[in-house]
């Protein structure tokens, strides 16, 4: 293994009865990255925190995790990591310190050093005022925060986590990356798996994952670029019959909804945003709003998985 | 309520556990005690070594009740086997007795030590020793007087058994073990019913959708009903076909009880759901209330037996009256009118422990 | 195996525990709750059987005869009955559950010493009682038949004492009245001291369903110290009720205690450690609690209930139950229990059950840990 490659899966494949949940992944992933996976439901990202945490097994392939050999011990990567379940949830009848504590004892984190990092945690995470409340009393937000406190307590060099900001008011989720951030650039590895495309863009290197499978591997910025078209943002009354319309038309190479709006994607803007408006006036339809906008990794994803569809 | 057949898909194991478990008990239990008291280990610690005293044990083995062990030579032994609770009993027979017996005017002493840390085997272990002892005091006794022994037909009466003419043990325990388990069963399934919402906290949930407090407690208490019933017509098939247990009784008048049984058990166990936090919670009280009627049916102890207080309460316990029921229609073939005033004391009760759990329910669920 | 492990999750549980009133006062109450109803309703002296009697003969020697069997308080005379079919309707509707009748024959051929002209019917489907009316009216008949026999034969010259000669000496050690409950009580106590391991079949499928399972598994902790940690806080409360119930037995049932109470709790210990970790094998399998519950009940209960010695003699059970009655801690338990309690015998005595416990409780807990996967899937 390469010496900055501190994770690394070489054809991990995951069989789970008759699906196949990880299939032939392969991914590189470098101390201190902040890596992100995105994928619809069921794409296969838990399963991959998962096995890097050394909680599933692995039907073939195999998996280097800092130094571990996950197929012959997956324990001994336990210490290394900080892992944060998406359905996770905390001992709701201990306090916020009593739950912190449980899994510093755990991590085998010296008492003293649990008294030295506790407090600052609780900062960190802005619960010090709620230290003794039970954990069942907390907001969705600050349950998720204690979470993350709770496996950064052991200061592990890698941090998996799954689905970290969902169902989190969006004020925490601000607050939730502003950590990650300050940790990532402390030097922790983090990988993150997210259901929203803009922390995919925050990411050092995204890795889309669709059905079981590594789509694409690269820096947000790559994978934007690759969409090889430009975004048109239309904006109609009658959006399906709108999309109707645009789709069969020249230089459409696709057309994606979001709500009321529809994201088409052409290979010039230049070139058919004539021929567009055209057709939608003939269609009668008005159009409320018509520009191009930058692509974001949700149209490069959706682009993605729409061309992986068709493919089979 | 089609949701509640959808949790028990994912929850399988529940229902399966309860319809087979319980015949499975019921089979494993019931076989294993409707047996007679037999091999009860007896130390025999023979003194006079005489063809008298070696026919007194072997009349003694001839009872079917014990098992010889390797005979004493001390008292010191049998102590030491009898403390270690490895024998039942032992019979010690004093050197002379033969000769005490011929003698004409003989004192033939015979000396029994029952290990009372067992009380029943050792009532039992009694019983089977005084028979033997008394035939063969009968038998001496003749044999001195020279009287004819045909004419002296001995001290046995005739005994007529009813209902349960081989005094098959089966008889006698596996319908209350039927009953039991019945009870059990419906009590456990139903306070687990709300158990899982209240422990999570989801009850509001329950209480969002379209549905009445009554339709849901309906809901609920369809599959418990169900799995109930089947669970009781597989128990006694069970009983009948593996223990030979006759049924004499109707079957649709069994079948009709069964189900008023079964809906008095549902309000308690719904009840008891409704008041605990968690499944823990409603399984602990189910244990304890479960005792509690089962210190009342007079499972072990006939009710008769307990103090007049004792007695007084166990009207009051549905599982009671439903024991008699059954015990009543499977073995004696009782009709409506013979068992009435248990149906009626079950009915009444029914209803009144129903009442005031469905009010309890719905009060809870608003 | 790190004991901080340990520590941190027998601490987690036993907080748990504690903040949950209603369960711990349940968890903690139970068995000794339990013990108390159930020697009550299990030991229980029978007397008072009704029965019915139907007098063909109607001479003095048979009303003789009927005030000796209806003299004491074993037997209740319901009613002097009319007809058979009286008695087979009073039968049937379980108002009496013997009926004696006395044949018209009676005295004569009593005086003619021709036997006992009776007849007895019982209720079968009461054996119990049944059997006792059988043995007392048997035993009365016999009684009442060697005096009237005896004095027979003494007034026509032969001497003799009574028709029964052999003077049988009956002595019960441990327990002289034969009394129910002093037996019952240190057998019961092995039933529920089985009661926590209930409460630990659940404590894994606790977390699985309250999700914390996950990150639990994501720890370094080991198996074994999950699984240790977990058994260890329900050993407590059994070892709770193990401090209060002799004295209950004392106080209230007069059952003795013979043996060293250090012995006792020693002991209690390692039974408990082998019947709570055979909760956890039941406890591993399951992923809801509902299932681990019904399971846990089906093994643990009806098993240790009648299986183990306590209310049916294990010799006379069939091969095949009395093998596994051996697997049972509960069986090695009442042996020990019955010892310390009635026998006052110590640990010289006991120490091949204590290790069989040890034994069991390794082999169940190495069991359990083999089959708990730290793993998801």
């Amino acid at each position: 293994m390469p010496s900055d490659v501190y994770i690394q899966t070489t054809e991990l494949t995951r069989k789970f009865k008759e699906k196949t949940a990880l299939d032939r992944v392969n991914l590189q992933i470098h101390q201190g990255e902040l890596f992100g996976l995105v994928g619809p439901d069921g794409a296969g990202k838990t399963t991959l925190l998962r096995t890097l945490a050394g909680l599933i097994g692995i039907s073939d392939g195999a998996v280097h995790v800092a130094g571990c050999d996950l197929l012959k011990n997956p324990e001994s990567v336990k210490s290394q990591i900080g892992y944060m379940a998406q359905e996770f949830s905390l001992y709701s009848k201990l306090s916020v310190i009593e739950n912190l504590q449980f899994f510093g004892e755990l991590y085998n984190v010296p008492a003293s050093i649990q008294r030295e990092r506790i407090p600052g945690l609780l900062a960190f995470a802005q619960l010090t005022e709620f230290k003794n409340r039970r954990a069942a009393k907390l907001s969705g937000g600050m349950k998720k925060k204690l979470a993350l406190a709770c496996t950064l307590l052991h200061r592990p060099p890698t941090l998996l986590l799954d689905e970290p900001t969902t169902g989190v008011d969006p004020v925490s989720r601000r607050e939730f990356w502003k950590i990650l951030n300050d940790l990532h650039i402390q030097g922790t590895t983090i990988i993150v798996s997210t259901p929203y495309m803009d922390e995919a863009d925050r990411c050092s290197r995204v890795a889309l994952i669709y059905n079981g499978r590594v789509v694409q591997c690269d820096s947000p910025a790559a994978i934007r670029g690759q969409l090889g078209g430009e975004v048109l943002k239309i904006v109609t009354d009658n959006w399906q019959k709108a999309r109707k319309v645009i789709l069969p038309l020249p230089g459409v190479q696709e057309v994606q909804s979001y709500g009321e709006a529809l994201h088409v994607l052409v290979d010039s803007a230049s070139r058919r945003t004539k021929s567009i408006k055209k057709s939608l006036l003939e269609h009668k339809l008005s159009i409320l709003e018509m520009r191009g906008i930058t692509p974001r990794m949700e149209e490069a994803f959706i682009s993605f998985i729409r061309k992986m569809d068709q493919d089979t | 309520m089609n949701k509640e057949f959808l949790h028990l898909k994912h929850d399988w194991w529940l229902p399966a556990f309860m319809l087979f478990g319980g015949a499975l008990e019921l089979l494993m239990i019931g076989w294993a005690t409707s047996r007679p008291i037999t091999n009860l280990p007896l130390m025999i610690w023979d003194m006079d070594k005489t063809p008298a005293s070696r026919n007194l044990v072997i009349s003694i083995e001839n009872t079917g009740t014990f098992e010889l062990v390797e005979p004493a030579t001390s008292m010191d032994m049998i102590k030491n086997q009898m403390d270690r609770g490895k024998i039942n009993a032992a019979v010690i027979i004093p050197q002379g007795f033969a000769g005490e017996i011929s003698a004409s005017a003989g004192n033939p002493i015979l000396q029994v030590i029952l290990n009372g840390a067992e009380s029943t085997p050792a009532r039992e272990a009694q019983r089977a020793i005084e028979g033997v002892v008394w035939a063969l005091g009968e038998k001496i006794t003749i044999e001195k007087l020279g009287v004819n022994a045909e004419q002296f037909e001995g001290f046995d009466f005739s005994l007529r058994v009813w209902f349960n003419e081989a005094l098959n043990e089966a008889y006698f325990t596996t319908p209350a073990e039927l009953a039991l388990m019945l009870e059990f069963t419906i009590l456990i399934f139903a306070a687990l019913t709300f158990s899982r919402e209240r422990e999570f906290g989801t009850l509001e949930q329950l209480l969002v959708m379209p549905f009445t407090s009554l339709e849901i407690i309906i809901g609920k208490s369809i599959p418990v009903i169900l799995v109930g019933l089947f669970d009781f017509s597989i128990m006694l098939g069970v009983v009948h076909f593996a223990f030979h247990v006759p049924v004499r009784g109707s079957l649709p008048l069994i079948f009709g009880l069964a189900f008023i049984y079964t809906l008095v058990e549902l309000g308690k166990g719904m009840a008891i759901s409704v008041f605990s936090r968690s499944q823990h919670q409603s399984f602990l009280l189910v244990l304890m209330v479960g005792m509690v009627d089962f210190m009342f049916t007079g499972y072990a102890a006939p009710v008769e037996s307990m103090p007049q207080i004792i007695q007084t309460l166990a009207k009051f316990i549905p599982a009671h009256h439903w024991l008699e029921i059954l015990r009543g229609i499977i073995l004696k073939g009782s009709t409506i009118m013979d068992i009435l005033p248990n149906v009626l004391w079950l009915v009444i009760l029914g209803t009144i422990i129903g009442f005031f759990s469905l009010r309890y329910i719905r009060k809870a669920l608003d | 195996m790190s004991i901080r492990h340990l520590w941190a999750v027998v601490r987690k549980e036993i907080q748990h525990i504690l903040r949950d009133r209603g369960t711990f006062i349940l968890v903690l109450v139970t068995p000794t709750v339990v013990l108390l109803l159930m020697t009550y309703a299990l030991a229980v002296d029978i007397e008072h059987v009704s029965i019915a009697l139907l007098d063909y003969d109607q001479s003095p020697m048979s009303r003789q005869f009927i005030q000796r069997i209806t003299a004491g308080d074993d037997l209740d005379l319901y009613t002097a009955a009319g007809s058979m079919e009286e008695i087979e309707d009073l039968l049937v509707k379980g108002k009496i559950k013997a009926a004696l009748i006395i044949d018209p024959d009676f005295s004569a051929d009593l005086l003619s010493m021709r036997g006992l002209a009776l007849q007895v019917v019982i209720d079968g489907t009461e054996p119990e009682t049944g059997g006792f009316a059988v043995d007392h009216i048997g035993w009365r008949a016999e009684i009442f038949a060697n005096q009237i026999l005896s004095s027979q034969l003494r007034a026509s010259g032969l001497a003799v004492e009574s028709l029964q000669p052999i003077d049988l000496r009956i002595r019960a050690w441990y327990n002289p009245s034969l009394v129910p409950q002093v037996d019952l009580v240190p057998g019961l106590l092995s039933v529920v001291l089985g009661f926590p391991a209930f409460s630990v079949a659940l404590t894994l499928a606790r977390e699985h369903e309250h999700r914390t399972m996950e990150q639990l598994l994501a720890t370094p902790i080991t198996r074994i110290e999950l699984l240790l940690g977990k058994i260890i806080p329900y050993i407590l409360a059994g070892l709770l009720n193990v401090l209060v119930i002799p004295f209950f037995a004392m106080a209230w049932f007069n059952v003795p205690f013979h043996g060293s109470f250090l012995v006792f709790l020693l002991l209690s210990v390692i039974f408990l450690f082998a019947e709570l970790s055979m909760g956890m094998v039941i406890g591993v399998f399951m992923r809801s609690q509902s299932a681990a519950l019904a399971l846990s009940f089906l093994v643990v209960m009806f098993p240790g209930f009648f299986l183990t010695g306590i209310f049916f003699p294990i010799a006379s059970l069939p091969e095949l139950a009395r093998m596994e009655s051996l697997f049972l801690p509960g069986t090695q338990y009442a042996i020990i229990t019955r010892g310390v309690f009635l026998t006052g015998i110590g640990l010289d005595v006991l120490w091949p059950y204590a290790i069989m416990l040890i034994f069991l409780g390794l082999v169940f807990t190495g069991t359990a840990a083999l089959f708990f996967r730290k793993k998801l899937a």
